[in-house]
């Protein structure tokens, strides 16, 4: 049987400043090399939400303020669609500005209160511009016990409610607010997170998680993904490990 | 007390020489600032020289440079920070290097390359410098810079105290560049571009503001040179591309289309401040390049071509012009210090894409060389070597590119610093 997969790439224009486009090479080149037909619908501003539905995983990226505040509006008109995807199991990944979207608001650094899209039981808020931005390697360390490593760099803390877990705990860097140490969200299939790096393509089994995930809900029946060779994947894991004197093994 | 500061500089600067504390570009007007804030404002007060300000993400160090042989191939004393040394501290060290003990300076130009963030600090000591160029802006150290938006505002409010005495000499192509202009009253307004002759159809992906910065509104471009940089308009507010615009030097003396700009932004400068076509024209014809910028060496019978690639825009130019160049062997260099930026996500935003088959030989090293080797293999380019070590890798390079044939290094910043330090210390074979 001949998988296929159709990725929605929500505001490749406007959200993609921080090298995010690596986690749709990522996922498409690890479908490809299983023979895994992987299609991008690239959903700009003003996109149609049937062909927001038609996809079958979505990735979002983060971006400037200003163009934040453009997405911004147009997503609103939009909220309905994805949220009853993401209510739906349909997976997701959501870094950085489109995490903190997802959430209840965002307080800016002057005070003033952006709504957000109220799907995932969290906020953000901008403590001020004496406040530094968090910026650094972060490693963290998720449910199952698997290392991520990325990159982070927000102004805004993050705080998650009860109806969200987060994504993993930060062994090295701030995570969602630099107190609690939790880094990220999850709800149902959709994963919130501040992670650059980008994530995608450092954190493999994170990537083939999503393409399982998808396959899963698409064709409804648990596919086996193939082997393939990480072991450059790895060495690029290991050099950062090592470099923030973090022995894998010690870790796990 | 300047004098005295200018004494204790000189003695710090020749003392971090003898120790081999790095060139001394820096700590000496870092103690003077410490001790005098109003140090850079009362020297230049004592002083006649004119001062030319160059800003931009990319091609500071090579326009200035331009300029520089420009001015004194007409017969102009000019003096210049040096490269990299472009925060408050690098314009306080150069002016005391440049002084004598009386707090003179006996030069007809001083030209500053300035940092980004430190442009609008540097208009508060020099509060109306006779020119400023500015380049372009593109997201480059994200981490350090913060977004392209946040700097361009920075600028714009900086720019809003010149009078009548400066002249802006901008960058047509770059939407966010040209749109600086608007809302100055006085200040007299020069444009420079590159020829649309070199047009492709397609935005790239690691283009930042290709929304007009006036509305918002999506721009047009009729066509686009690389990035964001093109013959734009905004249908909505119909800011357009500013007209006259210059765009044609006699000369190019580097390779790249980055580099028309830079020299085109260099002899525009030639033109108003009175400098002869001819002369600009045979400056140009014996310029050498600065450190790092396409700067040539020869080690053991071969060629070796030094492309600094620092951003993805800077990246991408640097692949199209080795490609354009004929290039097949290439050795990409990846640090993540602090000049280079924390963060190297901006590596997938660099188009590796679309060379599939251009270089024959490709190695990588440097600090974060397994993070490179993945965005090439995620690029299906498979012919590379890795070795994270730089010697080594280097080594390496040489000895397999052929006789007389050419090695292409695209390090990033502080990788150029150490490639050229085993260059030329001969730390190699």
């Amino acid at each position: 049987m001949k998988y296929k997969l159709i990725i929605g790439w929500l505001y490749p224009e406007l959200m993609s400043t921080y090298g995010d486009r690596g986690n749709i090479i990522t996922l498409q080149k690890r479908c490809e090399w299983r023979g895994i037909d992987f299609g991008i619908k690239r959903l700009d501003l003003g996109f149609k939400t049937q062909d927001l539905k038609k996809c079958d995983l979505l990735l979002m990226g983060g971006a400037q303020d200003k163009q934040q505040q453009m997405v911004s509006s147009d997503l609103m008109k939009k909220k309905d669609a994805l949220g009853e995807m993401i209510e739906n199991n349909i997976p997701g990944l959501y870094v950085c500005g489109a995490y903190q979207f997802l959430g209840k608001y965002y307080k800016e650094a002057n005070g003033s209160k952006i709504a957000g899209l109220n799907i995932f039981d969290l906020y953000t808020e901008n403590p001020g511009a004496n406040y530094p931005r968090l910026i650094g390697n972060c490693i963290s360390k998720v449910l199952n016990g698997e290392i991520i490593v990325g990159f982070e760099n927000h102004g805004g803390r993050t705080y998650l409610g009860k109806q969200v877990e987060p994504f993993g705990k930060a062994i090295k860097g701030f995570g969602n607010n630099g107190t609690d140490k939790t880094e990220g969200a999850v709800y149902k299939n959709s994963f919130g997170t501040y992670l650059h790096g980008p994530i995608l393509p450092k954190n493999p089994e994170f990537a083939d998680l999503f393409i399982k995930l998808a396959l899963q809900k698409k064709y409804n029946f648990s596919v086996n993904l193939s082997l393939l060779d990480d072991s450059l994947e790895k060495k690029a894991r290991e050099s950062i490990l090592a470099k923030l004197k973090l022995q894998h093994n010690f870790i796990g | 007390m300047n004098k005295v500061l200018i004494l204790i500089g000189k003695i710090v600067s020749i003392i971090s020489k003898i120790l081999n504390f790095g060139s001394g570009s820096t700590w000496p007007g870092h103690i003077a600032l410490s001790l005098n804030k109003n140090f850079i404002k009362q020297v230049l007060k004592r002083n006649q020289f004119k001062i030319i300000l160059i800003a931009g993400t990319n091609g500071k160090t090579t326009t200035g440079k331009l300029i520089q042989n420009i001015l004194e191939k007409y017969g102009k004393k000019v003096f210049q920070n040096a490269a990299g040394a472009n925060l408050l501290n690098g314009i306080a060290s150069t002016l005391i290097s440049n002084s004598n003990l009386q707090e003179k300076i006996n030069k007809d130009f001083a030209i500053f390359e300035i940092d980004e963030n430190t442009l609008p600090l540097i208009l508060w000591e020099i509060n109306n410098p006779d020119f400023i160029i500015i380049l372009n802006l593109f997201r480059d150290q994200l981490d350090r810079y913060g977004e392209v938006n946040t700097i361009s505002c920075k600028w714009h409010k900086a720019l809003e105290r010149l009078n009548g005495k400066t002249t802006l000499i901008l960058n047509a192509d770059d939407p966010q560049i040209a749109y600086l202009a608007s809302n100055l009253k006085d200040v007299r307004v020069k444009y420079f571009g590159i020829d649309s002759g070199n047009s492709t159809s397609k935005i790239q992906h690691a283009s930042d503001s290709t929304y007009c910065p006036n509305c918002g509104e999506k721009l047009i471009y009729n066509s686009v040179y690389f990035s964001h940089l093109g013959d734009w308009i905004c249908k909505k507010c119909n800011f357009k591309h500013p007209e006259k615009t210059f765009t044609k030097s006699s000369f190019y003396p580097l390779s790249g289309l980055y580099n028309e700009y830079n020299t085109n932004a260099a002899f525009l400068l030639g033109k108003q401040v009175g400098v002869e076509g001819k002369t600009t024209n045979s400056a140009l014809k014996e310029f050498k390049p600065a450190f790092g910028r396409q700067e040539a060496l020869s080690i053991n019978g071969k060629n070796v071509l030094i492309f600094l690639s620092k951003n993805p825009t800077s990246f991408n130019e640097s692949l199209r012009t080795v490609s354009d160049l004929g290039g097949k062997n290439i050795l990409l260099i990846l640090n993540d210090r602090i000049p280079d930026g924390r963060d190297v996500s901006w590596i997938w935003d660099v188009d590796f894409e679309n060379f599939p088959d251009q270089f024959k030989n490709i190695y990588i090293s440097g600090d974060r060389a397994y993070d490179m080797a993945l965005r090439l293999k995620y690029a299906d380019l498979k012919n590379f070597i890795t070795e994270d070590d730089l010697v080594n890798a280097m080594n390496i390079a040489i000895k397999r590119t052929e006789d007389n044939g050419t090695l292409h290094i695209l390090p990033t910043y502080s990788a150029m610093l150490d490639i050229r330090k085993i260059l030329t210390g001969k730390k190699i074979l």
